[in-house]
């Protein structure tokens, strides 16, 4: 009765139709990669701006020139929009979800192929349409990540406000498309396309992570969309969802009866999902990694799959944690604590069955699993400070101050991208054939984890000083003057950790052409992925498809000849 | 392309018979609404109530829900609703607007 | 949207679907999930904004209120005609298949031709995005109106076009041409018939990118989603219709 349509065919020829619009869900994971690694350093660059504008205020800088309040207003909001969408988004869902997800399953690609490469051209469009902001007049929107109406919504609140402004949301409306077409592409494809054997509670955890996070997207991308949809008709069409009665510089604009509230409601009930699409496929490798290097089964997977469930489905009902200082009825807001209190059992869950799986093992410390470990310290280290956010009382000193820049840039931003690379070096082989360089790698960790925690902890402490969020030029403020020392402190590290990611492309690059060439099975791994060749075939498995006969973190298993069992080894010993 | 499957025996006539309750539930509501049989909250609520079971109609039979196995069934209908019953939470805002007299 | 699907028997060397359906119908019911709460965000919108502006004018005439019916019925029946068009597919009937979906695209154009009227009726009135004749506290009552029933007629043309190219195929594409001529040059400048004749055009050059690109012969699996797509629109209407317009009767007149 069930129908799948199958992908076995010979791979394209020609450099056109192999590498650029692509239908191999393998390339078009390394384009999403690639774009988000040019993504990840613009919003980079953007964010050693904003250091050096907050301690040298009236410094001018090479190339940049002077940077004036509105165009720090203007660096962060870019630095916001690019990371999260383009970065955090992108990255570990979209380029390591294409890449692996399919192979991990044992498919020969992903379910709709065609719409897989239109998913990451579409994305290719917003990215050049974002950037495109900083070039148009009166430049980049200044509204923050978040866009919040009306400074969003009315086209005469500031310099970027105007066709600035709409390129973002232009951008980030063509982002949802793009998104939504990558979501239902994931979720078919685990539905439909896992091999023989590869039962649901079979997958790796990673490809859990992949399948809960598109079902996130899925849901959250659409409201975006309208969301998005509305705010373009109230900065263009004069319409007024979002605008109240507003006077702009002693001018009374024409709306009337919006609501701000309704753009918050809207734009948080995609953006809380958001937060968990982002972490989510970290979460995945770094179960997947813990499990492999410190050769044990991953404890608690069933734990583990339901934890990820129940995040999932928690993450959608607690929107409104950003929104206590909004003006929102106060009933919603003791609900929102509430659910977001409870978010923190699921993510215990998940923490503790990490570090069950770390006890007593003999744990092979190479890269990818410092990054894993990495992840978890991150995890923790961000996850703590949730709970004080999440409830009202505590949120009202602390709202938009440093303390949550540094809460959401470690357990969103920083762990997310410890999942990256963790990811990268340990997929890293098996994508191009060689090895990354072990030592160059150590170098990196050791500096980007330190690095992290000397920029990120500190603004926890600022925040608590009352040090505000998005405020440029505060280097005259008579009670922050105290603070700066702390400040510049930060700025030198974020100079030092920026600097430690050369290493990282230097890295990458070098191994990719001069790396030693690597084993199809570098590192005794147990998942599919490892069954084929390196890098693998066109359709994966040379094909054929694999029969799966074990769950995926087969480690040290009593019995068996080697410390590991292949998933798709019929003769080894069954644990479960 | 695999044969399509049509284990599942449906007649024409139902799907005459649901377009027919459609029409009649759609009648239904105008009627309600022109002569203005209930006060505007009433009216929504048994407008909204005419409209879920002329959804459930379209969805079951027209999109072919009914046929379908359960997990389908109820993984999706349970996601749509559970998000769409989020949004009420907007509402209280809504409300406030108004008691507070915020223009 | 799947390519290449080349015919094989692997079916057998996977898991069963956990939904138990073919991919591309799975695909399409998702996209229909995302869907609606896109759609849903925008009725949630609308009804935020009625909730919080009282005095929401109610204009809608008699006359507004039956073409509104008439629309109704137009998409129900145009729902029974796929549905016949679904099943006259899986019996392998091609030529019913075609007649039944052409029966459906036009309850569609019928659909999408008194809404158009309805809105340059409404637009002579003095309705723009920012204002309304009705209520000068209300603005919101334009844009609202304007924004839902804008994003479900843009759907409805959408799904016409997708049901023209699965019926008609490359054949489609003059006809589609030949109304998008007729609309934009048949019509006043002030007419809304006008300005949307570009999204046949719009929809044309993207039906022959995709029927150029990869062409095929669409089977009942095709006719099928295509269905669930149509239905989709119509259940969306289900939920307009009467919160656009039957909640904003006007009794007296």
């Amino acid at each position: 009765m069930v129908a799948q349509d199958a992908h076995a065919h010979a791979g394209p020829q020609g450099f056109i139709r192999k590498y650029v619009f692509s239908l191999d869900h393998k390339v078009i994971g390394l384009q999403y990669y690639f774009l988000a690694l040019a993504a990840v350093f613009v919003g980079m660059f953007l964010s050693l701006l904003m250091r050096i504008h907050m301690i040298w205020p009236t410094a001018i800088l090479p190339l940049v020139g002077e940077i004036r309040p509105e165009t720090y207003l203007q660096l962060l909001t870019m630095h916001g929009t690019i990371m999260v969408f383009f970065v955090l988004t992108t990255a570990p869902q979209s380029g390591f979800g294409n890449y692996f997800l399919p192979i991990q399953i044992g498919a020969p690609d992903m379910a709709f192929p065609v719409l897989n490469m239109l998913s990451f051209w579409t994305t290719f469009v917003a990215f050049v349409v974002m950037l495109a902001a900083f070039f148009a007049v009166g430049g980049a929107p200044l509204h923050g990540w978040t866009g919040y109406a009306p400074l969003s919504a009315l086209t005469n609140s500031g310099p970027g406000e105007q066709l600035g402004a709409d390129l973002w949301i232009t951008s980030i409306a063509i982002f949802c498309i793009a998104s939504l077409m990558g979501a239902l592409n994931f979720i078919t494809t685990v539905l439909d396309l896992r091999a023989k054997g590869m039962t649901m509670m079979r997958m790796p955890l990673t490809c859990w992570a992949w399948l809960i996070t598109a079902i996130l997207g899925l849901l959250a991308f659409g409201v975006l969309l309208s969301a998005g949809i509305l705010l373009l008709l109230d900065r263009n069409l004069g319409t007024s969802f979002y605008v109240p009665l507003v006077v702009v510089n002693g001018q009374v604009m024409g709306h009337k009866g919006g609501s701000p509230l309704l753009w918050q409601h809207l734009f948080w009930f995609f953006g809380h999902p958001e937060v968990y699409i982002a972490i989510l496929p970290g979460m995945g490798v770094a179960s997947q990694l813990l499990s492999t290097f410190a050769r044990k089964p991953i404890f608690g997977y069933k734990a583990m799959v339901y934890a990820i469930m129940a995040i999932g489905i928690l993450g959608f009902v607690v929107w409104g944690h950003h929104m206590f200082m909004s003006g929102m009825s106060p009933y919603s807001a003791f609900a929102f604590s509430i659910m977001t209190m409870a978010i923190g059992v699921p993510s215990a869950i998940k923490t503790f069955n990490w570090l069950g799986t770390l006890y007593k093992a003999k744990i092979r410390f190479q890269t990818p699993m410092l990054y894993a470990i990495g992840f978890v310290s991150l995890f923790v280290s961000g996850g703590l400070s949730g709970p004080f956010l999440a409830q009202p009382v505590l949120d009202i000193p602390l709202h938009d101050t440093a303390f949550v820049v540094g809460h959401f840039h470690l357990i969103m931003g920083v762990a997310a991208i410890f999942g990256m690379f963790a990811g990268t070096y340990y997929w890293f082989p098996k994508m191009f054939g060689r090895m990354m360089n072990e030592s160059l790698g150590r170098i990196h960790f050791v500096f980007t984890l330190i690095g992290t925690y000397c920029i990120f902890m500190p603004m926890h402490y600022l925040g608590m000083a009352g040090q505000p969020r998005r405020y440029s030029q505060f280097t005259e403020v008579a009670y922050l003057q105290h603070l700066m020392p702390l400040n510049r402190f930060i700025t030198y590290a974020a100079f030092v950790t920026i600097a430690a990611q050369v290493i990282f492309v230097i890295n990458l690059f070098w191994s990719m052409f001069k790396g030693p060439k690597a084993s199809d099975n570098p590192w005794e791994s147990t998942t599919l992925e490892w069954t084929t060749a390196t890098p693998p075939p066109h359709d994966n498995f040379a094909g054929h498809t694999p029969v799966v006969y074990h769950g995926p973190y087969e480690y040290s298993v009593p019995g068996a000849a080697k410390d590991y069992v292949m998933q798709t080894d019929p003769a080894g010993v069954t644990a479960h | 392309m695999h044969t399509v499957d049509t284990h599942h025996d449906e007649g024409k006539g139902q799907y005459f018979w649901v377009w027919g309750a459609l029409l009649v539930l759609t009648a239904a509501e105008v009627g309600l609404a022109y002569n203005q049989v209930f006060q505007p909250v009433q009216m929504l609520e048994a407008l909204m109530i005419l409209s879920v079971i002329k959804s459930a109609l379209i969805i079951g039979w027209f999109m072919h829900l009914k046929y379908e196995i359960a997990a389908m069934k109820w993984v999706m209908m349970t996601a749509v609703t559970i998000c769409l019953c989020l949004m009420c939470v907007f509402f209280a805002d809504a409300f406030r607007i108004v008691h507070l007299g915020v223009k | 949207m799947s390519d290449m699907a080349v015919p094989h028997g692997m079916a057998g060397e996977f898991e069963p679907s956990l939904f138990g359906a073919y991919s591309k119908k799975i695909g399409m019911w998702l996209f229909l999930l995302s869907d609606t709460l896109t759609f849903g965000a925008l009725l949630f919108a609308y009804s935020y904004g009625r909730i919080s502006n009282p005095d929401w004018p109610t204009p809608f005439h008699k006359e507004s209120i039956i073409n509104a019916t008439i629309m109704t019925g137009c998409l129900l029946s145009s729902s029974l005609t796929m549905v016949l068009g679904v099943l006259a597919a899986r019996r392998g009937d091609r030529s019913w298949t075609r007649n039944w979906i052409l029966f459906t695209m036009f309850f569609g154009v019928a659909f999408i031709v008194l809404h158009g009227m309805e809105w340059t009726k409404l637009i002579a009135e003095g309705m723009t995005p920012s204002k309304n004749p009705w209520s000068s506290t209300v603005q919101q009552f334009g844009g609202t109106f304007f924004t839902l029933t804008g994003m479900h007629m843009m759907h409805v043309t959408i799904g016409v076009i997708y049901l023209g190219v699965v019926a008609l195929r490359k054949k489609f594409l003059p006809i589609l041409l030949i109304c998008w001529l007729a609309a934009w040059l048949g019509t006043p400048a002030d007419s809304v018939f006008h300005v949307g004749a570009h999204v046949i055009l719009i929809g044309a050059i993207v039906a022959a990118m995709i029927m150029f690109l990869k062409p095929k012969d669409y089977d009942a699996h095709d006719v099928e989603i295509a269905g669930l797509y149509w239905h989709f629109v119509d259940l969306v209407w289900m939920f307009i219709f009467p919160l656009v317009y039957l909640m904003s009767t006007r009794i007296t007149g």
